[in-house]
């Protein structure tokens, strides 16, 4: 096999990372026309993965991970505004269900897709403010049946996260100064930074790789998911330890902006499934 | 390119050689003689080694005069794994033919490569590497070994003293590729040469010493040097340049270091299948092996950073030592009895002494001590690749 990025995949990445700098702070729908004019919604499982990553980095409010890798490959299309879907028959914590335009739900007949406006959708409070998540009350039976994307794109988006915190924290422990020394050159900070380097490349590399068993629609695909998905909920649990732990005092406030990421990825963890319900999930 | 399959002239080079191997592997019986350390080849396994080198699969990146056949990182690969997957070595030797030959094959003079590469890579000759000391381990830079050149009409010398310590198979080696310092008031790097010394030298003590597996499990030796001449003609590149040879010889070898801890990996994971008990560290196994290929595949990719040879060493090392545990764990009290009355000891195995769950993770340290600790690892990272300040 080959397992390197190739030149196009490398500038797709360049561009949605300057792009995605360039848009943040404007409003969302902005944001999200920015997106959708790129045609990142109709990009291929891996290069999906690759801009997941950027968005996850940079946080990004919009619903765009719902309705490129939750919606899309359940209904099998993607959707005229933006979209989610309902992966099991109790309708609870679905991602950006509050907002959607059009929701995918898998019913005994197949799937049915209806317009968000039509859902009694209520947001549930949860400690990131500008994660979407609802409770629906679906019509219905529903089944349940999680697409490998929607699992992949979690973990793209936590790694993305999880890069992101570790950036911030090498930032801060370079400039900042205690007994006369920058934190980072004091051996243990080194050593947790280099822990959560390698953990975020033993996610990265499974996340990429369970996106090309999707591309390639290898036989692999359903364990490879779980793997990603495990791999980026361990991640995220030793670099919002470690992340928090050497910000110090600093990244237990609300002003610094780590804790938007430390809740993303621990939120990406919890959705559909945390590490150890994916690890189980290996063993069947 | 990313993708699934492997490139079609990888597939083939595949195919020639598991053919080569299905062929012409040694039988279980004759295999059942072992190597008492990593210089010591019995017969059986000299003839391997040797067949191996006449058909051009002993080193497959090597031209083929020296045993090759100009293969591609992709094929050294596939080449290596196949002989993993049959649990056997392509030579018993590994540091006499990764690291010695292959250093001669790009430092040496024509005469060294005659002399000494080629009849070690044929397994008439076998080598240890000198390059830990007592004072400088991981901090190789700080080593003590002295040689001096003295000029003489017969012809010219080093004369060499001092001490190395852990030098795997060194009393059962005919030559030391030693790392000695030849110019003391040069900066720490730079006044190191590298020097191939016959164990038969006067002056040349081997002493060696058991490890944590058993009293006479004899692989690591002190050797120490006495007033030892080396012909001058035993230096290996240029005067002074030994660091340059140091790195040179490693870089290969550490390519595809990752593989090595794969392969324990997967065999852990293939025989700790059946511990039983809760089983939820196993699919952390799986995860760890998966990734570590994954990360040795894309390292094979043009532009990677030396560096990040650490992160697969600090994983792979890591990751087998807690496979190692977690199986031994499983199997509680079990897990005492040594040797194992029924352990997953084969004879053709690269473990060449494992035979118990207890001593495998023993021997797990080896993975994250030797070659740079895990710790040294974690500050290459974070130096070199995150940008910490040293």
């Amino acid at each position: 096999m080959e397992f390197e990025l190739d030149e196009e995949q490398r500038l797709l990445r360049r561009t949605v990372r300057e792009t995605v700098a360039k848009v943040r702070g404007r409003p969302e729908r902005q944001q999200w026309d920015t997106y959708l004019k790129l045609g990142w919604l109709e990009a291929p499982p891996l290069e999906l993965a690759l801009i997941l990553e950027e968005l996850g980095y940079a946080a990004d409010p919009t619903p765009f991970l719902a309705t490129a890798t939750w919606f899309a490959p359940l209904a099998g299309r993607l959707p005229g505004g933006s979209g989610t879907a309902v992966f099991d028959g109790a309708g609870r914590y679905v991602l950006d269900a509050d907002r959607a335009d059009e929701v995918a739900l898998l019913t005994p007949g197949g799937v049915a897709v209806v317009r968000g406006a039509d859902l009694a959708a209520e947001r549930v409070p949860v400690l990131d403010p500008q994660l979407h998540v609802a409770h629906v009350d679906a019509p219905g039976e529903l089944v349940a049946g999680v697409p490998d994307l929607a699992l992949v794109g979690l973990a793209a988006t936590a790694v993305g996260a999880c890069r992101r915190i570790l950036d911030l924290v090498l930032a801060h422990v370079r400039q900042r100064v205690q007994f006369g020394k920058p934190l980072g050159s004091f051996q243990a900070v080194k050593h947790k930074a280099a822990d959560m380097q390698v953990a975020i490349e033993r996610a990265r590399v499974l996340t990429h790789f369970a996106a090309l068993t999707i591309a390639e629609d290898d036989s692999r695909r359903a364990d490879a998911a779980h793997m990603a998905k495990a791999a980026a909920g361990e991640c995220q649990r030793l670099v919002f330890r470690h992340g928090l732990q050497l910000f110090g005092a600093m990244g237990f406030t609300w002003e610094n902006e780590l804790q938007f990421h430390l809740k993303r990825a621990q939120a990406c963890d919890l959705l559909l499934g945390a590490a150890p319900v994916h690890r189980k999930a290996l063993l069947a | 390119m990313m993708k699934l399959a492997d490139d079609p002239q990888v597939i083939a080079f595949r195919a020639e050689f598991a053919a080569f191997l299905d062929a012409r592997l040694p039988a279980e019986a004759e295999a059942r003689v072992r190597s008492r350390s990593s210089a010591d080849v019995p017969d059986w396994a000299r003839r391997w080694q040797r067949t191996l080198f006449e058909h051009g699969w002993l080193l497959p990146g090597q031209p083929p005069e020296y045993g090759g056949r100009d293969a591609s990182l992709p094929q050294q690969l596939a080449h290596l794994e196949e002989l993993a997957h049959r649990r056997i070595y392509h030579s018993f030797n590994p540091q006499g033919l990764g690291i010695i030959a292959a250093s001669l094959l790009t430092f040496g003079s024509q005469e060294q490569k005659s002399r000494w590469a080629v009849p070690i890579l044929r397994a008439e000759l076998t080598a240890a590497l000198g390059m830990s000391e007592p004072e400088a381990g991981s901090d190789l830079a700080s080593l003590r070994t002295r040689a001096v050149l003295k000029e003489d009409p017969a012809g010219d010398f080093f004369l060499v003293d001092g001490q190395k310590i852990w030098t795997s198979g060194a009393h059962d080696a005919d030559v030391l590729l030693a790392f000695v310092r030849t110019d003391p008031d040069a900066p720490r790097h730079r006044g190191i040469s590298a020097l191939l010394i016959p164990t038969d030298a006067e002056g040349v003590v081997r002493r060696p010493f058991g490890s944590i597996a058993a009293e006479d499990d004899l692989d690591f030796n002190e050797v120490f040097f006495t007033d030892v001449r080396v012909p001058r003609e035993n230096l290996v590149g240029p005067l002074h340049e030994g660091w340059r040879v140091a790195h040179g010889s490693l870089g290969h070898e550490r390519t595809l270091l990752w593989l090595s801890y794969a392969e324990r990996l997967e065999d852990l994971v293939r025989d700790a299948a059946d511990a039983g008990g809760d089983q939820e560290w196993y699919a952390t196994l799986r995860m760890d092996l998966q990734a570590l290929r994954l990360l040795g595949y894309r390292q094979l990719g043009p532009d990677r950073d030396p560096a990040e040879i650490s992160v697969l060493k600090l994983l792979g090392s890591e990751a087998v030592q807690s496979a190692a545990l977690h199986a031994l764990e499983a199997r509680g009290a079990d897990a005492l009895p040594h040797p194992a009355p029924t352990g997953p000891y084969h004879h053709m195995n690269n473990e060449a002494f494992v035979s118990s769950w207890f001593e495998r993770y023993a021997r797990s340290f080896a993975g994250t001590i030797a070659g740079g600790t895990s710790e040294i690892q974690r500050n290459i990272i974070a130096e070199r690749l995150l940008g910490l300040p040293r």
